[in-house]
């Protein structure tokens, strides 16, 4: 059974703004789901609306079987919410907050310690101060123990890592991973690309519509280009020249490398490129074959209208 | 209940770990009193006035002599018509006109009974209402005197054309407890909600199963107790030393401003309501609240001198009822059977109020 | 010649040291990458640099100018830019632009025209009479720039500038960094976008206040034995 279905919702503001356009996608229960895209894409819109905080104008939305829209108070007990921006009691200690939102719940901290555990262990330490005097990572701690102190079915976090260093972002999802071990549905947004192979299924989003939906790997699979990497001494001088290119191929820096993806034949397409390299003087280094990331696919599919 | 109590608990801690805007709260209202009392009860003298004679008899120079021996007054002219008052009032700035009836010592001896007219330039209500004050203890004087030598039982009544109400200077004391009221629980209370729409943790309330009237009960009960504490300070201030009478029972009187002090919050929460920040809810409460509640409720400006649509637009605002209502308690002594008609229309608004704030809350488009 | 040169630059906050003895060179023209962990110091630093903030001790030189005693001369060449504040919303493209523009002393005669120019470079001179609110993020993102270098500053702050901006984009504003780098403005960025680290000139790594690591991406990457920057990053703070 499907933890959500999400059937054609749209919303938009004002009449004008279309933040969420027609939208159909379901979540399998007890999986890690990823909503990726840049900010204002949509994905706050979503998550206000799939957390039962806004109407869409038009769609349905069933979770766990009860509609989303008209059963929202229902829908509000099994649900745990994280919010983009941080949205506890900056001036009630760590333990006031989190006593004040297990009432609310009508439950208790010592019921769902079980869930709770391995993140209070790191919070605990500080658990007289106020929430507003924690560090940025200590508060995204907290404000998770708050989101699961009822033991949620479905856990929403809009954009948890955002902002965060590698490491710590490394360590949110170590902490989702123990979470779903208790069968919860966690479905998440991010703007980093990187993190989306690290969910079970991705739904890619762009300026309010859906892209693409599959597994990371079905992604990958599903790349139509061949993609080459190579190192250049000057990428972005070479960004300049690719305008002038002749071939049907994206090029685009990443990391310290260049990716090429060749859309033409590629047993032509290859030397021609090397020919355009060294009629331009650009200097580079071996070209290899490389197999795409997620980030490659969310750029082919934006760069070359892929979606579906 | 469990919900309920922890929400209150919540709400105190904000207002306790605020200890300036706690500070702010508390000093408040003794020190607008202290201001008010102070500013208001200053001394006035040699004032300027008319006297219209109707009478010239031994009484009415007697009486003359009286009112410019008080050194209140001085008496700048002697119209001979009612018409020159009026110029008087333009002309000479006088602040006040004595008008003594024809056969005024004729009355006084065969009737016991005469009426003095006075009548004050009320474009400064506090002015006015202090020399009004000033005429009658003279003419107190003047009656005792008049009573002991001729041994007749009478009395003066004087008439007060534009302010027929006869405001007193304890007018302010029920004036500054209307702004103290409105500005700790309808503005406190307003700028509270907004700040968890504002930071988000409104969200946060709203998705879990707590009921929306524990969330607004929570944002008014706190606040109402704030404002309750400075309520009673202004009472111990006026009446240890203005020496305010409160002639009605306290227990009404306190009644009374629990149910306004009820009032205000919903109106604050109504404000929140329809705010996004907390400073869309100071502003609107400052301008669609507290102004109106200072020059429509008949505090400072006497409602009946103002054009019709601000009389009507009046009876929208609480303030205005809860004035009628505690000036009678405090002033007349009225009791529950006077004032039911004020406080069902404040306890009508209340619920207004809040069952307006209640479907605007979880707003979900 | 140096554009940026901190010297023992420190600030505590109290007890707490926010940034501790920091010492760093940045060549004109160069892309100096600013990494580090949430809260290790950056903002400060960043803040002491731009004459916002005075340190408790040492001192740097932004453009030759001292930040103990010149930061009005400071302010005039250096651009900002962060992720959090960028442009008036309610504002169109070119009233933000001539806002700024004007602040920064640019005459009225060339004015137009240098936003024009730059608009057109952007691609976006049609949208000069757009809100702001109106434009996507992404295009927010490449304009506050090209406003933060109108007034052509010798050095720009850049504070996560990128901060959820889709990948495309990402790409397209770092050739708007490359262009005003090849031009001689030096650029100082924070990111926490580890790819992003790879297309600086050289990159220090911040934590607990200090400069832990500083040089050129490949460097760093010889010098922890691992293949990316992320890996370093991570790597590194584990250590």
């Amino acid at each position: 059974m499907s933890a959500i279905c999400i059937e054609n919702v749209s919303k938009s503001y004002g009449g004008k703004v279309k933040a969420v356009r027609d939208v159909t996608f379901s979540v399998e229960e007890g999986e890690v789901f990823g909503l990726v895209g840049p900010d204002g894409a949509g994905k706050s819109t979503l998550f206000n609306i799939l957390t039962t905080l806004l109407l869409p104008d038009s769609g349905n939305i069933k979770m766990l079987g009860m509609d989303v829209i008209d059963d929202y108070k229902a829908v509000r007990q099994i649900i745990g919410y994280l919010p983009g921006t941080f949205s506890l009691y900056p001036d009630l200690s760590v333990q006031e907050n989190l006593d004040f939102f297990a009432v609310m719940y009508k439950s208790s901290i010592a019921e769902n310690m079980s869930i709770i555990e391995p993140i209070w262990k790191q919070i605990s330490p500080f658990k007289d101060r106020k929430a507003g005097k924690l560090s940025g990572g200590m508060k995204q701690k907290l404000a998770l123990c708050c989101a699961l102190i009822h033991c949620p079915k479905v856990l929403f976090l809009d954009e948890p890592t955002t902002g965060v260093d590698p490491v710590s972002r490394k360590e949110f999802w170590d902490i989702l991973k123990s979470i779903r071990k208790h069968g919860i549905t966690v479905v998440v947004s991010t703007p980093y690309m990187d993190e989306a192979t690290r969910c079970d299924r991705i739904a890619m989003i762009q300026e309010g519509k859906i892209i693409g939906i599959n597994t990371p790997a079905t992604f990958i699979e599903n790349f139509k280009g061949k993609l080459y990497t190579f190192k250049s001494e000057d990428i972005f001088s070479l960004l300049n020249a690719m305008e002038s290119c002749p071939l049907d191929c994206n090029y685009y820096p990443y990391g310290e490398h260049c990716h090429i993806a060749f859309y033409d034949d590629i047993a032509t397409a290859l030397p021609q490129f090397e020919k355009f390299l060294s009629d331009n003087n650009l200097q580079h280094d071996e070209i290899r074959a490389i197999a795409p990331s997620v980030e490659d696919c969310f750029i082919e599919i934006v760069q070359r209208d892929f979606s579906h | 209940m469990k919900e309920l109590r922890m929400i209150l608990k919540k709400e105190f801690i904000h207002i306790i770990r605020d200890k300036i805007t706690l500070a702010l709260v508390l000093a408040m209202p003794i020190a607008l009193v202290l201001l008010f009392g102070f500013t208001i009860s200053t001394d006035i003298r040699n004032a300027k006035i008319s006297v219209l004679d109707q009478a010239k008899d031994s009484q009415s120079k007697l009486l003359v002599d009286k009112i410019t021996a008080s050194g209140y007054f001085q008496v700048v002219a002697y119209p001979e018509n009612e018409v020159e008052i009026d110029n008087d009032f333009k002309n000479k700035g006088i602040k006040l006109a004595i008008i003594i009836p024809p056969h005024f010592e004729d009355k006084l001896s065969k009737e016991h009974t005469a009426n003095l007219q006075v009548i004050n330039d009320v474009s400064d209500l506090n002015v006015a209402s202090i020399l009004n004050n000033y005429v009658r203890a003279v003419v107190q004087g003047y009656t005792e005197e008049y009573n002991q030598d001729s041994q007749a039982g009478f009395d003066i009544t004087t008439k007060m054309l534009y302010n027929p109400e006869s405001s007193s200077v304890y007018m302010f004391v029920p004036g500054i407890i209307t702004l103290i009221m409105v500005l700790v629980t309808a503005l406190m209370s307003s700028i509270t909600l907004a700040r968890e729409k504002e930071t988000g943790t409104m969200r946060m309330l709203l998705i879990t199963p707590v009921k929306k009237i524990h969330i607004i009960i929570g944002k008014v009960i706190p606040y109402m107790a704030i404002s309750f504490i400075g309520t009673i300070a202004i009472l111990i201030i006026s009446v240890t030393v203005f020496k305010m009478p409160i002639n009605g029972s306290l227990l009404m009187l306190l009644i009374l401003c629990i149910i306004f002090m009820l009032t205000s919050a919903s109106f604050g929460l109504l404000i929140s309501s329809i705010s996004q920040t907390q400073v869309d809810a100071m502003m609107i409460t400052m301008m669609g609240l507290f102004l109106p509640t200072v020059l429509l409720s008949g505090f400072l400006f006497p409602l009946n001198s103002m054009p019709m649509v601000f009389q009507v637009l009046a009876n929208v605002f609480p303030a205005k009822w809860f004035i009628l209502a505690i000036k009678d308690v405090m002033i007349k002594g009225s009791g529950i059977f006077d004032i039911w008609m004020y406080l069902l229309i404040l306890l009508v608004m209340a619920v207004v109020f809040i069952i307006f704030s209640l479907t605007r809350l979880d707003k979900r488009n | 010649m140096y554009s940026i040169e901190a010297n023992q630059l420190t600030k505590q906050f109290g007890e707490f040291t926010a940034v501790d003895h920091i010492c760093f060179q940045v060549r004109e023209g160069e892309i100096f990458g600013f990494l580090g962990a949430n809260g290790a110091g950056k903002t400060t630093a960043i803040k002491m640099m731009s004459g916002l903030l005075l340190p408790t001790s040492g001192t740097a030189t932004i453009a030759g100018y001292d930040i103990l005693t010149q930061s009005k001369l400071i302010k005039k060449s250096i651009g900002y830019m962060s992720q959090k504040f960028s442009l008036y919303g309610d504002l169109t493209v070119f009233e933000n632009m001539q806002l700024f523009g004007t602040i920064y002393g640019i005459p009225r005669r060339e004015l137009k025209d240098r936003i024009m120019a730059s608009l057109r470079e952007l691609d976006m001179d049609k949208q000069a009479n757009t809100l702001v609110d109106s434009i996507p993020l992404g295009w927010k993102q490449k304009l506050a720039f090209a406003t933060a270098i109108l007034h052509r500053p010798k050095i720009v702050f850049l504070d996560e500038p990128t901060s959820g901006v889709d990948p495309i984009v990402r790409r397209e504003f770092w050739k708007l960094i490359y262009q005003a780098a090849s031009k001689g403005v030096t650029i100082l960025v924070t990111t926490h976008y580890m790819d992003e680290a790879e297309y600086c000139n050289r990159i220090s790594i911040m934590a607990e206040g200090q400069i832990k690591l500083i040089g050129t991406p490949e460097e760093l990457k010889q010098q922890m034995g691992v293949d990316t920057i992320n890996d370093v990053f991570v790597k590194f703070v584990k250590r």
